[in-house]
Order: C-alpha cells, then structure tokens, then sequence
C-alpha cells in the first residue's frame, strides 16, 4: 500500500513539477476552431510538457480572463484572427490586469489578418510599435526561403538568437534555423527598460506593404536590426508578455519543413525555437527564486548558521556600527523541471545594498557554495559609521530574469558607552591623561604645603 | 600707561623724561622707556615679595603652575590635534577649572579683601575649594574615561 502511494505522490510530483513555475493553467485564444489543426503539434507539444489547455473563440461568451476577481488561467496564448476587435472579455485593459496579476501572455501577430484594436492599443501602452497598415511584412532579400518565396522574399530564415549582452543569459540560443514567413516587424520604444528584443531582423531587411504599388519603397516603416520579429516584456512584477511577429511561426507547415537558404538546403528548426520561447515566456525558464537569506555578526569565529529551510529566519534585529557582517543567500534558477543553482552570466554580479535611504554599501556577491538546487551567495563588510534603520537589499534586474528585490530591514546603533576604547589605549590622549593627574598630584602638594604653613597665620587671623 | 605707572615711580626716573622732552621727544621716549618700565617692573616686583602674605604667594605660585600645564596641553592640541576631543577636554579643564577655584581661594582668603568676605571664615573657604576640587578631579577623570 505504501509503495503505490509513494507512486502516486511521485508520479502526482512529477506532473505538478513538469510544468511553469507558476501554473499550468493556459488559455488559446482561437477565433476559428479549424485553425487549431495548423497548430497541432505547436498544441500537442504544450500539453506534452503539462500544461491544461483551454481553447476558446474571443466572441464566446463564457470567456474571461478572471473569475472571482482572480486569474482565471495562468498563461494566455493569443492567436491571430480575422475580426477586427477581440470582444469585450479581451480588451488591452483586461490583458493589462491579467499581467498585473502576474499572467503570462504570448501574442502572437499576423500580417495576414490585421491586429486586432485591442492588440494595438496593448502593444501602444508598452511601448512596442508595429506597422499601421494592415498587410506590412519583413522582407529580406538575402536571408530569405528560395523554396517558398522566390518571388516575395518574405519568408525570412535565421539562425538563432545570440545573448542580447554579454552580461545576459541567452534563453534561446540553439541549432539550426528558424522560419519566420510574412512577419510583422516591431520596433521597440526607447524609453522602457522593460523590454527586450528576442530575434532581431538581419541588417538587410525592412518593412514593406505589398499593396503598396510603387517600385520603390519610400520611407518604411523601419529597417535592419531595428526591427525586431520576437519581442519580450517583463513587467515588474515579472509577468511576461511575448510579442511573436508571425504566428505562422508556431504552424505544423513550418515546424520541421525543408527550406534553402543562399541555395544551401536546410531544416527549419521552428519546433525548438517556439519550445524555447513559450518555456520563457510561460515562466518555465529564467525564473529565479530567494532562498534563505541570512546576516550575522562575524565574530571570527566560524558557528552553526541557521541555512535549514525548514527553520524560520533568525536574523540579529540590531548591528553597531563598524562592526563587522557577514551576509548570505539563496538563490536557485528554476529549469523546466525544477530548481537548480543559479550561476549568473560571466560578466554579471549579483549585488548586495546595505542601504539607508541611498547605498552606503554596494558589494558584489560571490558564490561561496552549492546546494542541490541553490548557490549560496555572500559577502563580509564593515558596517558604516553611521547609525540608523538600513536595509540589507539584494535587487537584481536583469533582462529574461524575473526580478529579484529583497530587503531586510535593521537598526544599526552607535557606540554603547562601554564600548569605546579607554583613554589609555589612545597614544594621543596620554598627555592630557597626564595634565590631569600633575594638576591632581600638584593640587595634593599645595594643600600640604597650605595646611603646613597654616599655624602662626591662621592664629592671627582669627584674632582679628 | 605710562601716566599710570609715572605715579609710584621713584624720583631719578622722573627727572630724566623732564630733561629730555624739551630737545627731542622721540628720542627721550625712547631712552626713557627703556630704563623705566625696568624699574616699574622691579618696583612691582619688590612690592610683592614684601607685602604679600605667604600664604597668597603659595597660592599665586600655584596659579602660575596651573597657566603652565594648561598652556602645554593647548600647546600640544594645537600642534598634534585634538583626537580624543574628550581627553583634550577634561584634561585642559581641570587645570582651567583648578585655577578658577584656586582664584576664588585667593580672592575669600586674602586679607585685602576680610571685608568684603566677612562672614566666610578662612577654614571655611579652604574647606569649599577642597570639596570643589574633588569634583573637579571626579568629573575630569570620568570624562577622559
């Protein structure tokens, strides 16, 4: 009996584990249920890896995003249709709420069929601009798929994402290359740093209407690397929000399909690439998580830290100042399955803040160990002269992890009375030391002398 | 000042400035000066041995003791600064403090000024100043910690 609870409670583990960090819950928002044969694999793939798929028509209407005030699913995956508006269940508000409650969103574009209002006015509000008119596509007359668009050139093909910086972590590097036809380019706003570009367009392509009749394209809508066929968004609250140029991407046609690129036959690799990109963008990947965080007195001595999970955090509520600290965390990366130790890009720190108000500390944090599914993160300072409330801080941004910020609030207070050093042992003060006991010792010597030549005038005077 | 200390000063000196002011004042001052403020100083000095009681005198060669380590201790702050402010502090007011009550000492005790201290009696006084200094001492030792 025990052995097959212990199975069911593995087997129940592994479910509950082969999934998002943060739920498995995902709508398909599909206009046309015929549709959904074109995305067959895309979907079976999904349900492989454990997610719970619900697939609804934006005109349903059983279909929202919330129920009870909460989110209704985990993870939203919009498909292109052809309606010019997604319903009232569906608008950018309501996309907007569902991000602020920490749901994750794919969008996914077409230039087939125009972008729906509501798409728009989203992608306005964070700062991601797409072409006007409906129809505009990526063309590129260089990397493009001569089996499929001899003609057009709008069946781009390209290798996979290199890391955005050196100081990133690349969620969606892999072999071979990708298909991305008839894309939608966007081009991201300056002004946000929350925003990433996931796979740029090579330098020789631009955005180009079709029905645009004339033989010269005068003023596209943008070229090169500024447009971007996959984008991303991390909100603060690490809700992440995918922009997919074209949804043709993620079809069954272009999932493993013979392509030639510059007359060199190759594989499409789209099945791992939109595997990469809804693991990210489903919080499957790039997730980090704060283990134990810990600080303590370092008294030079090594003692028993409380690291155990199990135990709440004991932490001193109070620190004098220029006494010495040592500070510690946890931080594991969640990978598919489950957590493993994070390790940060080569060129990247995470850093701890010991803070009142600004920084009077920044410290990077160096790896000390590894636990089974965590890195153990730490650094030793001197607190600074000062006394007040700080806060030990790790705040660590980076784009494609979800955020980390981490405070610990202490006192740190000055000297006690007792515990600053003796006149003594200040060389400085020992000649006022001595000033004060050559007036002691020399007012003792004027008292004798004084008692002792008292007698024959002290008589007289109190005679008179 | 020098119609001030014109007044006590013996007869020679006087004659001399007399003599002189009628040639050259510049010069006479000059010379006048020199000699003068030499036998004032003597004057005053002689004055004080003789009619000063020993007792004062103790007490004023206390006093001029106290000035001397006192200035040695500012001395030494200016030139090597002042780190434990508080050493400097205790140990520059206890002499401070030891001389404002070894003058007070002076002033109850000395018998120019029996009447202004009337009803305080010279055991009493010397019984005050004891009391304040062993406050002073106690405060200026806590201090410098």
């Amino acid at each position: 009996m025990r052995w097959l609870f212990s199975f069911v409670l593995a087997t129940l583990l592994a479910a509950v584990h082969a999934v998002s960090y943060t739920g498995s819950r995902l709508l398909v928002v599909l206009e046309d249920a015929a549709e959904k044969e074109k995305y067959g694999v895309f979907l079976g793939d999904l349900e492989s890896r454990g997610y719970h798929i619900t697939t609804e028509s934006p005109k349903s209407d059983k279909l929202s995003l919330f129920k009870h005030g909460e989110r209704a699913y985990d993870h939203v995956l919009l498909l292109p249709s052809k309606a010019k508006g997604l319903g009232p269940a569906l608008t950018a508000n309501l996309l907007l709420e569902f991000m602020k409650k920490e749901g994750n969103i794919l969008l996914a574009l077409s230039s087939e069929n125009g972008t729906p209002s509501s798409v728009n006015s989203l992608l306005l509000e964070l700062d991601i601009h797409i072409p006007s008119d409906k129809g505009a596509v990526v063309v590129d007359h260089f990397n493009y798929d001569s089996t499929s668009a001899a003609e057009k050139h709008d069946v781009l093909l390209l290798p996979f994402p290199k890391a955005l910086r050196p100081d990133v972590k690349n969620y969606f590097g892999g072999e071979g290359v990708i298909a991305v036809p008839r894309a939608v380019g966007q081009v991201l706003g300056n002004d946000s740093p929350l925003l990433a570009p996931v796979l740029r367009a090579p330098s020789t392509a631009y955005s180009y209407n079709p029905k645009d009749e004339s033989d010269i394209v005068e003023d596209p809508f943008a070229v090169g690397a500024q447009l971007n066929l996959v984008s991303v968004l991390q909100a603060h609250n690490s809700a992440r929000l995918a922009v997919l140029g074209s949804a043709e991407v993620l079809q069954n046609a272009w999932f493993a399909e013979k392509a030639t690129l510059n007359g060199q036959a190759v594989k499409t690799a789209n099945r791992d690439f939109s595997e990469k990109l809804t693991s990210w963008t489903f919080k499957e990947t790039g997730v980090l998580k704060v283990g134990k965080l810990l600080h303590y007195q370092d008294e030079g001595v090594s003692k028993k830290l409380n690291t155990s999970g199990a135990l709440p955090e004991n932490n001193p509520q109070i620190y004098r100042i220029k006494s010495d600290v040592a500070f510690q965390v946890e931080l594991s990366e969640y990978s598919k399955t489950h957590l493993v130790p994070f390790v940060p890009a080569d060129s990247d720190v995470v850093q701890l803040e010991f803070s009142m108000l600004s920084p009077f500390h920044r410290l990077n944090l160096t790896p000390i160990s590894k636990t089974a599914n965590a890195t153990i993160f730490g650094v030793s300072f001197k607190t600074p002269d000062q006394h007040g409330i700080f806060n030990f801080r790790v705040n660590y941004r980076r784009p494609f992890l979800t955020n980390i910020e981490e405070k610990r609030q202490v006192t740190v207070r000055h000297f006690a009375h007792d515990e600053w050093p003796r006149s003594w042992q200040i060389s400085g003060a020992w000649v006022w030391i001595g000033g004060i006991w050559v007036t002691v010792f020399g007012w003792l010597a004027f008292v004798a002398v004084w008692l002792w030549s008292a007698p024959a005038e002290k008589t007289v005077k109190k005679t008179q | 000042m020098a119609p001030k200390s014109r007044a006590p000063a013996t007869t020679p000196s006087t004659t001399a400035p007399t003599t002189t002011t009628a040639s050259t004042p510049a010069k006479s001052s000059k010379s006048g000066s020199s000699s003068a403020p030499q036998d004032i100083l003597t004057g005053i000095w002689n004055n004080y041995v003789n009619k000063t009681p020993s007792r004062v005198k103790l007490l004023d060669t206390f006093m001029a003791f106290l000035v001397v380590v006192g200035a040695l201790q500012f001395l030494y702050c200016i030139i090597v600064g002042n780190f434990p402010f508080n050493a400097f502090l205790s140990g520059f007011s206890a002499t401070v403090g030891q001389f404002v009550l070894t003058a007070s000492l002076r002033m109850q005790t000395n018998p120019e000024n029996s009447k202004e201290f009337e009803g305080t009696s010279h055991e009493r006084a010397f019984a005050d100043f004891v009391l304040g200094s062993f406050l002073l001492h106690f405060f200026c030792v806590n201090f410098i910690n």
